[in-house]
Protein backbone atom coordinates (compact mmCIF):
# COMPACT_ATOMS: atom_id res chain seq x y z
CA UNK A 1 0.00 0.00 0.00
CA UNK A 2 1.15 3.45 -0.83
CA UNK A 3 -1.34 6.09 0.26
CA UNK A 4 -0.79 8.98 -1.89
CA UNK A 5 -0.94 12.06 0.66
CA UNK A 6 -1.66 15.42 0.05
CA UNK A 7 1.51 17.19 -0.25
CA UNK A 8 1.83 19.09 3.16
CA UNK A 9 3.08 22.08 1.51
CA UNK A 10 -0.76 22.76 -0.22
CA UNK A 11 -2.09 25.65 2.02
CA UNK A 12 -5.87 24.80 3.69
CA UNK A 13 -6.80 27.52 2.12
CA UNK A 14 -6.61 25.47 -1.31
CA UNK A 15 -7.45 22.51 0.00
CA UNK A 16 -7.79 19.69 -2.23
CA UNK A 17 -11.73 19.66 -2.68
CA UNK A 18 -12.12 15.82 -3.55
CA UNK A 19 -9.28 14.89 -1.36
CA UNK A 20 -10.62 17.10 1.70
CA UNK A 21 -13.85 15.80 1.86
CA UNK A 22 -13.44 12.87 3.59
CA UNK A 23 -16.54 11.04 4.91
CA UNK A 24 -15.39 10.20 8.89
CA UNK A 25 -16.44 6.73 8.48
CA UNK A 26 -14.41 6.25 5.89
CA UNK A 27 -11.60 8.36 7.36
CA UNK A 28 -11.25 6.32 10.30
CA UNK A 29 -10.42 2.68 8.14
CA UNK A 30 -7.19 1.32 8.23
CA UNK A 31 -5.33 0.92 5.35
CA UNK A 32 -3.72 -1.89 6.00
CA UNK A 33 -5.65 -4.10 3.47
CA UNK A 34 -2.90 -7.36 3.53
CA UNK A 35 -2.86 -8.06 6.96
CA UNK A 36 -2.86 -12.01 7.39
CA UNK A 37 -6.25 -13.00 8.51
CA UNK A 38 -9.42 -13.82 7.81
CA UNK A 39 -10.59 -12.25 4.36
CA UNK A 40 -12.74 -9.33 5.12
CA UNK A 41 -14.55 -10.13 2.30
CA UNK A 42 -15.51 -13.04 4.04
CA UNK A 43 -18.66 -11.56 6.32
CA UNK A 44 -19.87 -9.18 3.70
CA UNK A 45 -20.74 -12.44 1.56
CA UNK A 46 -22.23 -14.15 4.49
CA UNK A 47 -24.40 -11.17 5.11
CA UNK A 48 -25.92 -11.10 1.67
CA UNK A 49 -26.37 -14.89 1.77
CA UNK A 50 -28.41 -13.89 5.19
CA UNK A 51 -30.27 -11.30 3.27
CA UNK A 52 -31.40 -13.53 0.99
CA UNK A 53 -33.06 -16.03 3.48
CA UNK A 54 -34.75 -13.11 5.37
CA UNK A 55 -35.78 -11.20 2.05
CA UNK A 56 -37.35 -14.77 0.94
CA UNK A 57 -38.84 -15.26 4.32
CA UNK A 58 -40.40 -11.73 4.23
CA UNK A 59 -41.60 -12.14 0.91
CA UNK A 60 -43.02 -15.70 2.13
CA UNK A 61 -44.90 -14.34 5.32
CA UNK A 62 -46.19 -11.92 3.24
CA UNK A 63 -46.58 -12.23 -0.54
CA UNK A 64 -47.64 -8.27 -1.14
CA UNK A 65 -44.06 -7.36 -0.57
CA UNK A 66 -42.69 -9.38 -3.41
CA UNK A 67 -42.60 -6.45 -5.89
CA UNK A 68 -40.66 -4.25 -3.52
CA UNK A 69 -38.85 -7.16 -2.19
CA UNK A 70 -37.87 -9.41 -5.19
CA UNK A 71 -35.49 -7.30 -6.77
CA UNK A 72 -33.55 -6.98 -3.62
CA UNK A 73 -33.00 -10.30 -2.95
CA UNK A 74 -31.95 -10.59 -6.86
CA UNK A 75 -29.13 -8.05 -5.89
CA UNK A 76 -28.13 -9.86 -2.95
CA UNK A 77 -27.96 -13.39 -4.63
CA UNK A 78 -25.62 -11.12 -6.85
CA UNK A 79 -23.61 -9.34 -4.35
CA UNK A 80 -23.21 -13.09 -2.74
CA UNK A 81 -22.04 -14.68 -5.79
CA UNK A 82 -19.71 -11.71 -6.66
CA UNK A 83 -18.42 -11.73 -3.17
CA UNK A 84 -17.59 -15.35 -3.33
CA UNK A 85 -15.79 -15.44 -6.26
CA UNK A 86 -13.18 -12.92 -5.39
CA UNK A 87 -13.01 -14.85 -1.55
CA UNK A 88 -12.52 -17.52 -3.81
CA UNK A 89 -9.68 -15.90 -6.44
CA UNK A 90 -7.66 -14.59 -3.40
CA UNK A 91 -7.53 -17.27 -1.59
CA UNK A 92 -6.29 -19.26 -4.88
CA UNK A 93 -9.16 -22.18 -4.77
CA UNK A 94 -8.82 -23.86 -7.95
CA UNK A 95 -12.33 -25.10 -7.34
CA UNK A 96 -15.09 -22.84 -6.30
CA UNK A 97 -16.20 -22.71 -2.83
CA UNK A 98 -19.91 -24.30 -2.64
CA UNK A 99 -21.36 -21.10 -0.36
CA UNK A 100 -22.88 -22.43 2.69
CA UNK A 101 -26.62 -21.94 3.01
CA UNK A 102 -27.47 -19.53 5.36
CA UNK A 103 -29.50 -20.22 7.89
CA UNK A 104 -33.13 -19.02 8.12
CA UNK A 105 -33.65 -15.70 9.81
CA UNK A 106 -34.22 -16.45 13.63
CA UNK A 107 -36.22 -13.31 14.28
CA UNK A 108 -39.13 -11.55 12.74
CA UNK A 109 -39.08 -11.64 8.80
CA UNK A 110 -40.94 -8.99 8.09
CA UNK A 111 -40.27 -5.28 6.42
CA UNK A 112 -38.64 -3.57 9.57
CA UNK A 113 -36.17 -6.43 9.91
CA UNK A 114 -35.22 -5.81 5.97
CA UNK A 115 -34.84 -2.11 6.41
CA UNK A 116 -32.65 -2.81 9.44
CA UNK A 117 -30.85 -5.23 7.92
CA UNK A 118 -30.03 -3.21 4.20
CA UNK A 119 -29.15 -0.96 5.96
CA UNK A 120 -26.10 -2.96 7.50
CA UNK A 121 -25.23 -4.10 4.97
CA UNK A 122 -24.45 -0.93 3.16
CA UNK A 123 -22.82 0.61 6.21
CA UNK A 124 -20.69 -3.16 6.65
CA UNK A 125 -19.44 -3.00 2.94
CA UNK A 126 -18.87 0.77 3.23
CA UNK A 127 -16.55 0.83 6.12
CA UNK A 128 -14.32 -1.65 4.20
CA UNK A 129 -13.35 0.72 1.12
CA UNK A 130 -10.49 3.20 2.85
CA UNK A 131 -8.46 0.09 3.67
CA UNK A 132 -8.86 -2.45 0.41
CA UNK A 133 -7.18 -3.17 -2.56
CA UNK A 134 -7.79 -1.44 -5.66
CA UNK A 135 -8.71 -4.47 -7.56
CA UNK A 136 -11.63 -5.47 -4.74
CA UNK A 137 -12.60 -2.06 -3.67
CA UNK A 138 -14.80 -1.37 -6.89
CA UNK A 139 -16.58 -4.71 -5.90
CA UNK A 140 -17.19 -3.56 -2.60
CA UNK A 141 -18.04 0.22 -3.02
CA UNK A 142 -20.66 -1.34 -5.97
CA UNK A 143 -21.98 -3.44 -3.23
CA UNK A 144 -22.01 -0.84 -0.76
CA UNK A 145 -23.41 1.53 -3.17
CA UNK A 146 -26.67 -0.56 -4.26
CA UNK A 147 -27.54 -1.50 -0.83
CA UNK A 148 -27.53 2.11 -0.03
CA UNK A 149 -29.85 3.08 -2.57
CA UNK A 150 -32.15 0.01 -1.11
CA UNK A 151 -31.61 1.48 2.47
CA UNK A 152 -32.71 5.21 0.76
CA UNK A 153 -36.08 3.71 -1.71
CA UNK A 154 -36.84 1.17 1.61
CA UNK A 155 -36.84 3.96 4.32
CA UNK A 156 -35.13 4.21 7.31
CA UNK A 157 -35.06 1.81 9.62
CA UNK A 158 -38.26 1.65 12.31
CA UNK B 1 6.41 15.86 -11.77
CA UNK B 2 6.51 17.34 -8.24
CA UNK B 3 3.84 19.30 -7.11
CA UNK B 4 1.99 16.46 -8.53
CA UNK B 5 0.00 14.30 -5.12
CA UNK B 6 -1.89 12.24 -6.96
CA UNK B 7 -0.57 9.16 -9.48
CA UNK B 8 -1.32 8.99 -13.06
CA UNK B 9 -3.54 6.53 -12.41
CA UNK B 10 -5.68 8.71 -10.10
CA UNK B 11 -5.44 11.57 -12.56
CA UNK B 12 -6.75 9.52 -15.36
CA UNK B 13 -9.27 8.10 -13.91
CA UNK B 14 -10.47 11.62 -12.79
CA UNK B 15 -9.80 12.93 -15.88
CA UNK B 16 -12.38 10.36 -17.23
CA UNK B 17 -15.17 10.81 -14.50
CA UNK B 18 -14.88 14.93 -15.58
CA UNK B 19 -15.08 13.83 -19.29
CA UNK B 20 -18.41 11.93 -17.79
CA UNK B 21 -19.70 14.97 -16.34
CA UNK B 22 -19.12 17.06 -19.23
CA UNK B 23 -21.42 14.82 -21.04
CA UNK B 24 -24.16 14.33 -18.32
CA UNK B 25 -24.56 17.83 -18.14
CA UNK B 26 -24.95 18.23 -22.12
CA UNK B 27 -27.29 15.34 -21.85
CA UNK B 28 -29.81 16.71 -19.17
CA UNK B 29 -29.50 19.85 -21.07
CA UNK B 30 -31.02 18.25 -23.79
CA UNK B 31 -33.25 16.21 -21.47
CA UNK B 32 -35.04 19.70 -20.38
CA UNK B 33 -36.46 19.98 -23.59
CA UNK B 34 -38.43 17.06 -23.57
CA UNK B 35 -39.62 16.12 -20.08
CA UNK B 36 -43.00 17.26 -18.00
CA UNK B 37 -42.40 19.91 -15.51
CA UNK B 38 -41.94 17.56 -12.99
CA UNK B 39 -39.11 15.54 -14.59
CA UNK B 40 -37.76 18.92 -15.76
CA UNK B 41 -37.71 19.09 -11.59
CA UNK B 42 -35.76 16.23 -10.86
CA UNK B 43 -33.46 17.26 -13.76
CA UNK B 44 -33.07 20.33 -12.94
CA UNK B 45 -31.84 19.05 -9.23
CA UNK B 46 -29.31 16.32 -11.18
CA UNK B 47 -27.83 19.63 -12.89
CA UNK B 48 -27.17 20.69 -9.85
CA UNK B 49 -25.35 17.29 -8.29
CA UNK B 50 -23.33 17.26 -11.85
CA UNK B 51 -22.29 20.62 -11.69
CA UNK B 52 -20.59 20.26 -8.33
CA UNK B 53 -19.01 16.65 -8.81
CA UNK B 54 -17.36 18.34 -12.48
CA UNK B 55 -16.48 21.47 -10.46
CA UNK B 56 -14.88 19.28 -7.66
CA UNK B 57 -13.04 17.34 -10.31
CA UNK B 58 -11.81 20.90 -11.71
CA UNK B 59 -10.15 21.89 -8.93
CA UNK B 60 -8.87 18.72 -7.79
CA UNK B 61 -7.11 18.46 -11.17
CA UNK B 62 -5.92 22.06 -11.41
CA UNK B 63 -4.61 21.28 -7.49
CA UNK B 64 -2.34 18.57 -8.29
CA UNK B 65 -1.06 20.19 -11.12
CA UNK B 66 -3.23 18.84 -14.03
CA UNK B 67 -5.20 20.26 -16.87
CA UNK B 68 -8.69 19.25 -16.80
CA UNK B 69 -10.10 18.05 -19.85
CA UNK B 70 -12.42 20.10 -21.41
CA UNK B 71 -16.41 19.32 -22.70
CA UNK B 72 -17.00 18.76 -26.19
CA UNK B 73 -19.10 20.94 -28.18
CA UNK B 74 -21.44 18.50 -28.49
CA UNK B 75 -22.71 14.41 -27.91
CA UNK B 76 -23.77 11.49 -29.94
CA UNK B 77 -26.75 10.12 -28.07
CA UNK B 78 -27.26 6.63 -28.61
CA UNK B 79 -30.68 6.64 -29.69
CA UNK B 80 -32.08 9.95 -31.19
CA UNK B 81 -33.97 12.14 -28.22
CA UNK B 82 -37.37 12.82 -29.85
CA UNK B 83 -39.60 12.32 -26.94
CA UNK B 84 -39.88 11.44 -22.83
CA UNK B 85 -39.03 8.13 -23.17
CA UNK B 86 -35.44 9.23 -25.33
CA UNK B 87 -34.95 11.61 -22.78
CA UNK B 88 -35.38 9.80 -20.10
CA UNK B 89 -33.24 6.51 -21.42
CA UNK B 90 -30.33 9.53 -22.07
CA UNK B 91 -30.51 10.08 -18.48
CA UNK B 92 -30.01 6.59 -17.72
CA UNK B 93 -27.32 6.15 -20.21
CA UNK B 94 -25.69 9.18 -19.14
CA UNK B 95 -25.49 8.39 -14.96
CA UNK B 96 -24.45 4.85 -15.96
CA UNK B 97 -21.27 6.39 -17.82
CA UNK B 98 -21.13 8.82 -14.90
CA UNK B 99 -21.22 5.63 -12.25
CA UNK B 100 -18.57 3.85 -14.57
CA UNK B 101 -16.71 6.52 -14.18
CA UNK B 102 -16.80 7.46 -10.82
CA UNK B 103 -15.76 3.44 -9.99
CA UNK B 104 -13.21 3.56 -11.76
CA UNK B 105 -11.97 6.40 -9.76
CA UNK B 106 -12.23 3.99 -6.79
CA UNK B 107 -10.02 1.47 -8.19
CA UNK B 108 -7.12 3.94 -9.21
CA UNK B 109 -6.49 5.05 -5.72
CA UNK B 110 -5.77 4.07 -2.62
CA UNK B 111 -5.80 7.89 -1.14
CA UNK B 112 -8.63 7.64 1.37
CA UNK B 113 -10.16 10.73 1.02
CA UNK B 114 -10.69 10.80 -2.74
CA UNK B 115 -12.12 7.29 -2.00
CA UNK B 116 -14.47 8.67 0.31
CA UNK B 117 -15.23 11.26 -2.37
CA UNK B 118 -15.41 8.65 -4.98
CA UNK B 119 -17.90 6.30 -3.17
CA UNK B 120 -20.20 9.13 -2.60
CA UNK B 121 -20.65 9.97 -6.15
CA UNK B 122 -20.91 6.04 -6.74
CA UNK B 123 -23.73 5.84 -3.92
CA UNK B 124 -25.47 8.83 -4.80
CA UNK B 125 -25.20 8.49 -8.62
CA UNK B 126 -27.10 5.29 -8.10
CA UNK B 127 -30.19 6.81 -6.29
CA UNK B 128 -30.00 9.58 -8.95
CA UNK B 129 -29.96 7.01 -11.68
CA UNK B 130 -32.77 5.04 -9.79
CA UNK B 131 -35.38 7.69 -10.37
CA UNK B 132 -35.12 8.14 -14.35
CA UNK B 133 -34.61 4.31 -14.38
CA UNK B 134 -38.12 3.81 -13.07
CA UNK B 135 -39.66 6.60 -14.95
CA UNK B 136 -37.96 4.53 -17.99
CA UNK B 137 -39.18 1.65 -17.53
CA UNK B 138 -35.92 0.70 -16.75
CA UNK B 139 -34.73 -2.83 -14.70
CA UNK B 140 -33.61 -3.35 -12.38
CA UNK B 141 -34.06 0.43 -11.20
CA UNK B 142 -31.13 -0.64 -8.67
CA UNK B 143 -28.78 -2.79 -10.35
CA UNK B 144 -26.92 -4.88 -8.46
CA UNK B 145 -23.33 -3.68 -8.92
CA UNK B 146 -23.69 0.11 -9.84
CA UNK B 147 -20.90 1.50 -12.29
CA UNK B 148 -20.31 -2.14 -13.70
CA UNK B 149 -23.86 -4.00 -14.45
CA UNK B 150 -26.51 -1.62 -16.29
Amino acid sequence: MSPVGVAPRLSRRRALVLLGAAVPALAACSTSAADAGPDPLIPLAERARTDVALVTAAITADPGLTGVLDPLRSARVDHADALQKEIDRLAGATTPTAAPQAAAPSGAADMAAVRQAVDAAAREATGLIGGLPVERVGLVGSVAACCSAYATVLGSPA
Amino acid sequence: MSGTQLDAGAVSALQGALAAEHAALWSYTLILAFVPADQAAVARTDIIAHRTLRSQIEQTLTDVGARPVSAQPAYTTPVPVTDVLSAGRLAVTAEADALGAWRSVLEHTTNVQLRAAAFKALAEGTARAARWRLATGTTPVIPSLPGITR
